[in-house]
C-alpha cells in the first residue's frame, strides 16, 4: 500500500493509495505526519454519543501530533482519499522542524492550551466544582494543617500569603496571631482542630443598604414550572449535560486546525463575531477580575443571538450565566437575578440551570434574605446528578440555619 | 535543554531545601521551569499531606497558571537547593516567541495533560458508580506501562483517591470497593488495591460505554 523513501533529515515521505489507513484509533505509534498532497480524513468516535465524526486535514497541516507527543494511543483513525503523499516524522524530527519556526509551536501551543483549558473547565463543571470554593478559607486551612503538624515554616508561608491576599478576610486576625506566635517561637497549641479552625466564609457581600430587598425572579410560577421540568431532566441528567460535553469532546478530539486559533491577548477577539472567541475573551477578562469588560463580551455573545448549533446554544446559555456572575461581582444583585432567572425560564434543560439556581441562592444570601437563599439552595440539593454543588448547597443551608 | 545564562539573570529564582515555592489555594500567576534541583509537589487530602510527584531538571510546573486564573491546586516545595526560572503569565507570548524550546516543552506537557483530563472525563461520564470505580482502576492500570494486565495487578491507590477520580463521595466509593472486595474481584489494603482480572473490568467498562451510545 505504501512505499517509503528516506528524506534528507530522516523524515520519510510516504505515498498511499486511496482508502488506505495511515493509522487506526488506539494504535500506538510515535509518528507525526504532515499532509503534502491528496486528502486525509480523521475519523473520531465521540465519547458521549458514539457518533462518528470526520474531519479533513488541510494540506500542509500536521496530524497525529498530540498522541505522538503525549505518548498515548491514537484517538482517531486517519484514512486517505485519492492518491496521497504524507511526510512521516519522529518526535525528534518534529522537534527539530518546529524549533526552527517559533510561530508554528506558538500556534500549536495556543490551540492545545485552549483545548486543555476547555476540557479542564468541563471536568470541573461535571464535578460541580466551579467558582464556589472559598479559596481564602482553604488557604488558611493549609496554614492550620502545617501549624498543627509543627511545620511552622510552611505554616508561616501560608499565613503570610493569606494576609497578603485577604488582609480583610474572616481569618485575618487569627492568621496574624499565628504569624506572631511563630515569630516569637511559641510552640503550637496541641488542641487546634484542623477543620474547625477555619470557618467557611460568607459569599462576597454586595454593598447594600439595610433596607435592601430584591424580588424573586418574576414570571408566573416560574419556580414551580421549573421544578417540574428539572425533575424530568434529572432522569436523563447525563444527556442534559452532554450537549455541552459533546461540543467539548468534539473540538477536543480535533487536531489543531488553524481556524481554531484565538489569542492569549483579547484584543483580536473583541471585534470578532465568533461566539467562541468572544466567550473565551470574556472568560479571560473575568479571570483577570475585569468584570466590566467580561460582561461586555458576554453580552456580545447574547446579542449575536445565535443558538442553532449545539456549540452556539451552549455558548449562548453560558453567556447568560456568566453575565450573571459578572453582575454579582460588580455588586449588582438585581441585574444578576434578572439574567440568571432568564436561564431558568428560557433554557430549562440547560446544564447551567443548577449553577444559576445556586447563584441565585448566593445573591439572596448576600442581601440577607436567608429564607429565600435556603429555598434556592434546597432546590440545588435535590437536583441530579449529585455533585459537589449539592454538597456546597447543603453546607450553605446548614450554615444559614445554624446562624 | 539549556536556556542561556542571561535568562537566569532575568527570571532566575533560588530556593533552599524545604522552602515552599507556592502553596495550594494561593492565587497563581507564574509558571516555573526547573534549572536544577528537585521539587516536591504535595496536596492536602483528607487533612493529610500527600505526595503527588517529584520533579527534576528540565521539568515545568505551575503551568496551569498560563491557562486560567485559578488558585494553585497543589503545593510545591523545594526538596534540595533549587534553581528555577519563573515566568509570569503576561510574558507568555513574548517568552514563547523567543524560546521555541520552552514552547515545545510545554506542547509536550499539554498533549499529555489533555489526554489525562479527557481520560478522567470518560470516567465521570459513566453513570453507574460501580462502573466508574472499575474504570478508575482501569485508568490507573493503563498509566503504568510496567504492569502485566493479563495477570493480577497491584495499584498504589487509596479509597479516597478512587473517590476523587470517580467523582463520588468517599462513602459511595467505599461502598463500591467493598462490594468488589466481597465478590472477590479486588483486595483492598491500606495504600494499595490488588485487582484480580483488570481485563475483565476493561471489557465491562468498554461494553457499558458502548451501550451508553444506543
Amino acid at each position: 500500500m505504501s512505499n517509503s523513501t528516506g528524506g534528507p533529515s530522516g523524515i520519510i515521505t510516504r505515498t498511499y493509495k486511496s482508502g488506505s489507513i495511515i493509522y487506526f484509533e488506539n494504535d500506538k505509534s510515535e509518528y507525526i505526519y504532515i499532509l503534502k498532497s491528496g486528502k486525509v480524513f480523521l475519523t473520531t468516535i465521540k465519547l458521549d454519543t458514539g457518533e462518528e465524526t470526520k474531519e479533513e486535514v488541510r494540506q500542509g497541516e500536521f496530524f497525529g501530533v498530540k498522541s505522538a507527543l503525549g505518548k498515548y494511543p491514537r484517538e482517531e483513525t486517519a484514512q486517505t482519499l485519492g492518491n496521497t503523499m504524507v511526510l512521516q516524522l519522529t518526535p525528534a524530527d518534529f522537534e527539530r522542524l518546529v524549533l526552527k519556526n517559533a510561530s508554528i509551536v506558538k500556534k500549536m501551543l495556543r490551540v492545545f492550551s485552549n483545548q486543555l483549558r476547555r476540557i479542564v473547565k468541563m471536568e470541573r463543571s461535571v464535578l460541580g466544582e466551579g467558582e464556589i470554593v472559598n479559596s481564602d478559607a482553604e488557604l488558611f486551612k493549609i496554614g492550620e494543617y502545617y501549624y498543627k503538624a509543627g511545620i511552622t515554616k510552611h505554616a508561616q508561608y501560608a499565613y503570610k500569603r493569606y494576609m497578603e491576599y485577604y488582609p480583610d478576610g474572616p481569618n485575618a486576625a487569627l492568621a496574624m496571631k499565628r504569624i506572631r506566635a511563630i515569630d516569637a517561637g511559641e510552640p503550637p497549641p496541641a488542641d487546634i482542630g484542623g477543620h474547625d479552625a477555619a470557618p467557611a466564609t460568607p459569599p462576597r457581600s454586595v454593598d447594600t443598604g439595610g433596607d435592601f430587598s430584591i424580588e424573586e425572579p418574576g414570571g408566573p410560577g416560574d419556580m414551580i414550572d421549573f421544578d417540574d421540568s428539572s425533575d424530568e431532566k434529572d432522569h436523563r441528567a447525563p444527556a442534559a449535560s452532554s450537549t455541552a460535553l459533546e461540543d467539548e469532546m468534539n473540538d477536543f478530539l480535533t487536531e489543531p486546525a488553524s481556524g481554531d486559533l484565538d489569542d492569549f491577548s483579547l484584543d483580536a477577539a473583541v471585534d470578532s463575531d465568533s461566539p467562541r472567541d468572544l466567550s473565551d475573551a470574556g472568560d479571560a477578562s473575568f479571570a483577570k477580575g475585569n468584570y466590566i469588560m467580561a460582561l461586555e463580551l458576554y453580552q456580545k455573545v447574547i446579542n449575536l443571538n445565535r443558538f442553532e448549533s449545539p456549540e452556539e446554544k451552549k455558548l449562548f446559555e453560558k453567556a447568560h450565566f456568566d453575565s450573571g456572575r459578572c453582575y454579582i461581582e460588580m455588586g449588582k444583585p438585581k441585574e444578576a437575578l434578572d439574567i440568571l432567572s432568564r436561564i431558568l425560564r428560557n433554557f430549562p434543560g440547560s446544564p447551567y440551570v443548577k449553577l444559576a439556581i445556586y447563584h441565585i441562592g448566593l445573591i439572596f444570601e448576600s442581601v440577607n434574605q436567608k429564607d429565600k437563599a435556603i429555598t434556592y439552595y434546597n432546590k440545588v440539593l435535590n437536583m441530579s446528578p449529585k455533585d459537589k454543588l449539592n454538597s456546597e448547597a447543603l453546607n450553605k443551608i446548614k450554615q444559614l440555619q445554624g446562624r | 535543554m539549556a536556556l542561556d545564562e542571561k535568562f537566569f539573570d532575568k527570571f532566575g529564582v533560588e530556593y533552599s531545601p524545604n522552602e515552599i515555592i507556592f502553596c495550594e489555594w494561593e492565587p497563581g500567576n507564574e509558571f516555573y521551569f526547573i534549572q536544577s534541583g528537585n521539587v516536591r509537589i504535595v496536596k492536602l487530602i483528607q487533612n493529610r499531606e500527600k505526595n503527588l510527584s517529584v520533579l527534576t531538571d528540565g521539568d515545568v510546573f505551575g503551568e496551569m497558571a498560563i491557562l486560567e486564573e485559578q488558585p494553585r491546586s497543589a503545593t510545591a516545595i523545594a526538596l534540595d537547593h533549587v534553581k528555577l526560572l519563573k515566568f509570569h503569565r503576561d510574558n507568555f507570548d513574548t517568552l514563547m516567541s523567543g524560546n521555541p524550546q520552552l514552547a515545545y516543552k510545554l506542547l509536550v506537557i499539554f498533549s499529555k495533560r489533555i489526554y489525562d483530563a479527557k481520560r478522567r472525563l470518560m470516567i465521570l461520564l459513566l453513570e453507574e458508580p460501580q462502573i466508574r470505580v472499575m474504570d478508575v482502576l482501569v485508568m490507573l492500570a493503563e498509566q503504568d506501562p510496567h504492569l502485566d494486565l493479563q495477570n493480577e495487578i497491584s495499584l498504589q491507590v487509596t479509597a479516597q483517591d478512587v473517590a476523587r477520580w470517580a467523582g463520588l463521595t468517599e462513602d459511595d466509593a467505599q461502598k463500591e470497593l467493598t462490594h468488589l472486595n466481597r465478590t472477590d474481584k479486588i483486595e483492598i489494603f491500606g495504600d494499595k488495591i490488588v485487582v484480580k482480572k483488570i481485563r475483565e473490568f476493561q471489557r465491562l467498562v468498554a461494553s457499558r460505554r458502548k451501550s451508553m451510545y444506543q
